[in-house]
């Protein structure tokens, strides 16, 4: 096992999710952290990033993946991201009736 | 993600660069501008910071020591006191526990400690909460009066300067104290080493013991011996790019430079400068010089140093005494500075175990007064967040010992008691995941009842940070705990990440870590496991560390068995998201902040 790569706070957006990393050959999964943040000196693009514990990891090294958004990116992924948060609660509230 | 650190305010007020000398004068003003500004806002009051402006005038009290507390707890500041070296002089004890007595109280207490008490912290400096705006004026007034000082315990600028606290008074093979001296008047407040890429550690250790932790500084002056001319001089190898945070710590690397103690602050001041000049300044995740050592290589560091930033020739490496080194080492002899030791001039120094380093105020005002006592009334602060008294005569050792104080901080402790450090944490602090010091202590009180340590096993160190800031130093323990979140039961718990064998000493070495998320309530269950088998596989009196070191990867995550225990853990749920913890009503609604000088809620009504 390796030491983490993302660094864990009370301001990493989220950090216990059920992850999951698939392949050709196999599907990994792992808890998971996730944040979104900027730099903070001349904040240029939004980073979204993404760590499996590694410890749970048979095939996969210990790794982070990150993509660089434009404010635009950053709000699309955001109105995506609410459009389909609506429609799950929406559905999970159904099935409680 | 938010990072701690100071705005470039001159910048912003100026709107760019400026010419030297200009820079320099505006430099001059910025501390004292701060100081002004925070004066009027205590005098008016909370509600007279602007609500918008309220996160940049933050960034600038950190200047004055002054950290804005957590979510829940707003209006209330940690206030850090930074002593050189962690000297406290006559007098000065008794200042700082009056302060705490009188103003380090909040609306609510906690079940270990109460309320109103002095953290004794990791860089041998002071932290007290729960301090008011409104009082600041009244608290600087008293600080300053007795010599203490808030000023640049925070930011982008030289912090407190470490070492061995009993420099002066224990045996070194070097003087450090004059040296620690010299840089702190030099550097501290200096305003061309005052907006730095980063936060700038420095750490000078004169005596054998390794006790400065120089390995874990950006900056380290270690013992050394060069012959020069002939002569055998005493002084200062130089090691540079040390650090913990991040996920990404580093050993202060050898750049073959030794230093006689009169040229210790040029040489001090030239990396320093080095730094200011070369460090990154667009990408603070890169900023601290650790990475520019790794992106350098220590020869280009040296020749750097050499060509820009010094005026004389740099004598190359000398013969360190690292062989020597036992602070933190986890080698056969205690690796702190508790217990009863001998000065050089004859009188003796006492360590004493604080406990996760939190002391009430009456129990400080107490040790203020043992120091006065039965020593010089000088008291020390160690990296292991205790204390020492020191200049105590042989013959009143016995009387000493004898004090009811020292059965709560004790000079002979239990290792599970003595190898105890943490972090803030979600009690107080806005980057913690975890609850730290008082899980700590739990943690150290079930394993005294419940666990043996194996035979001749005298230290067990355990450090218990809340995140990956690394302030308890997590990475240099027997035992490296972190705080991180699980589920159990289908909630989310509070759990630490894992690591094993970190220590210093003459081969310093950064814990491996080999378990993630382990429920909170399970790790002293995993600890208990460790040990048994640790025990069971021990070859012939290795240590810890040397048992961890044999083992590869694979083998030590088998070591980790997180069990259930008769431990109970009252704060499994996420802390971080109470007003405060320990409060009856923990719920964030049910915060009285923020709150005026009084402490009465001004919480705006339809909360």
């Amino acid at each position: 096992m390796s030491d983490r790569l993302l660094s864990v706070n009370a301001y990493t957006t989220l950090d216990l999710l059920d992850g999951e990393a698939e392949a050709h050959e196999f599907t990994e999964s792992a808890y998971a952290v996730v944040n979104a943040t900027a730099p903070r000196k001349n904040p240029d693009h939004v980073k979204l990033e993404m760590e499996l514990d590694n410890a749970e990891l048979e095939h996969l090294p210990a790794h982070a993946d990150r993509v660089r958004l434009t404010p635009e990116q950053a709000r699309t992924i955001a109105a995506d991201l609410e459009k389909y948060a609506s429609k799950v609660e929406a559905n999970l509230d159904d099935s409680d009736d | 993600m938010v990072d701690a650190g100071a705005d470039c305010l001159q910048v912003e007020l100026l709107g760019g660069h400026m010419p030297t000398d200009v820079e320099r004068w505006k430099s001059e003003v910025y501390g004292n501008e701060i100081r002004e500004h925070l004066m009027e806002f205590a005098e008016q009051g909370w509600e007279s910071i602007p609500e918008d402006e309220h996160d940049a005038w933050f960034e600038r009290f950190k200047w004055w020591g002054l950290y804005h507390q957590r979510n829940g707890q707003e209006s209330y500041f940690m206030m850090r006191i930074g002593t050189p070296n962690g000297v406290l002089k006559p007098g000065q004890t008794e200042v700082v526990a009056e302060i705490a007595d009188e103003y380090a109280r909040g609306p609510e207490t906690n079940p270990e400690f109460g309320d109103g008490y002095v953290d004794w912290t990791t860089r041998q400096s002071i932290q007290l909460h729960w301090i008011k705006l409104e009082d600041i004026p009244e608290i600087f007034e008293k600080l300053e009066a007795n010599g203490l000082s808030t000023q640049q315990a925070c930011g982008d600028s030289w912090r407190n300067i470490v070492g061995n606290p009993m420099a002066g008074k224990a045996p070194e093979f070097v003087d450090a104290w004059p040296v620690i001296k010299e840089l702190n008047e030099t550097f501290k407040g200096n305003d061309d080493h005052s907006n730095l890429p980063r936060k700038w550690k420095v750490s000078v250790t004169g005596s054998p013991d390794g006790s400065g932790q120089g390995d874990i500084n950006d900056l380290a002056l270690e013992p050394a011996s060069k012959e020069i001319d002939g002569e055998e001089i005493r002084g200062f190898n130089v090691r540079v790019g040390g650090g913990l945070s991040r996920n990404e710590p580093r050993l202060a690397r050898d750049i073959d430079v030794f230093v006689r103690p009169e040229n210790a602050a040029e040489v001090a001041g030239g990396m320093s400068a080095l730094f200011r000049e070369h460090g990154d300044r667009e990408d603070r995740y890169n900023a601290r010089i650790k990475f520019l050592v790794d992106e350098w290589g220590t020869e280009k560091m040296r020749r750097v140093l050499q060509e820009e930033f010094v005026d004389f020739e740099l004598e190359t490496a000398g013969e360190d005494i690292r062989e020597q080194y036992t602070y933190n080492a986890g080698g056969e002899e205690h690796g702190d500075l508790i217990g009863v030791h001998e000065q050089r001039d004859g009188n003796y120094y006492v360590g004493l175990n604080v406990l996760v380093g939190r002391m009430g105020a009456d129990d400080t005002l107490e040790l203020a007064d043992l120091a006065e006592e039965y020593g010089s009334g000088e008291v020390r602060i160690s990296q292991r967040q205790n204390v020492m008294i020191t200049d105590v005569p042989e013959d009143d050792l016995d009387d000493l010992l004898d004090e009811p104080l020292l059965e709560d901080y004790s000079p002979d402790p239990h290792p599970f008691m003595r190898g105890s450090v943490a972090c803030t944490g979600t009690e107080f602090c806005s980057l913690s995941i975890v609850e730290t010091k008082n899980r700590q202590v739990r943690y150290a009180r079930w394993l005294k009842e419940n666990v043996e340590l194996p035979d001749g096993v005298e230290d067990f160190h355990i450090h218990l940070s809340g995140c990956t800031a690394s302030c308890a130093q997590p990475q240099i323990a027997d035992i490296s705990l972190r705080g991180m979140k699980t589920r159990k039961d289908g909630e989310p718990v509070e759990a630490l990440d894992i690591g094993l064998g970190g220590g210093l000493g003459e081969n310093p070495q950064f814990a491996q870590w080999v378990g993630q998320r382990v429920p909170a309530d399970e790790v002293p269950g995993a600890i208990e496991n460790l040990l048994a088998t640790f025990e069971a596989n021990r070859e012939g009196g290795e240590t810890f560390r040397e048992f961890i070191a044999r083992h590869d990867e694979a083998e030590l995550e088998e070591f980790i068995e997180p069990k259930e225990t008769s431990y109970e853990d009252p704060y499994m749920h996420n802390t971080k998201m109470t007003w405060y913890p320990y409060a009856e009503d923990d719920d964030m609604d049910a915060s009285p902040a923020p709150t005026d000088g009084e402490g009465n809620s001004i919480a705006p009504a339809d909360d």
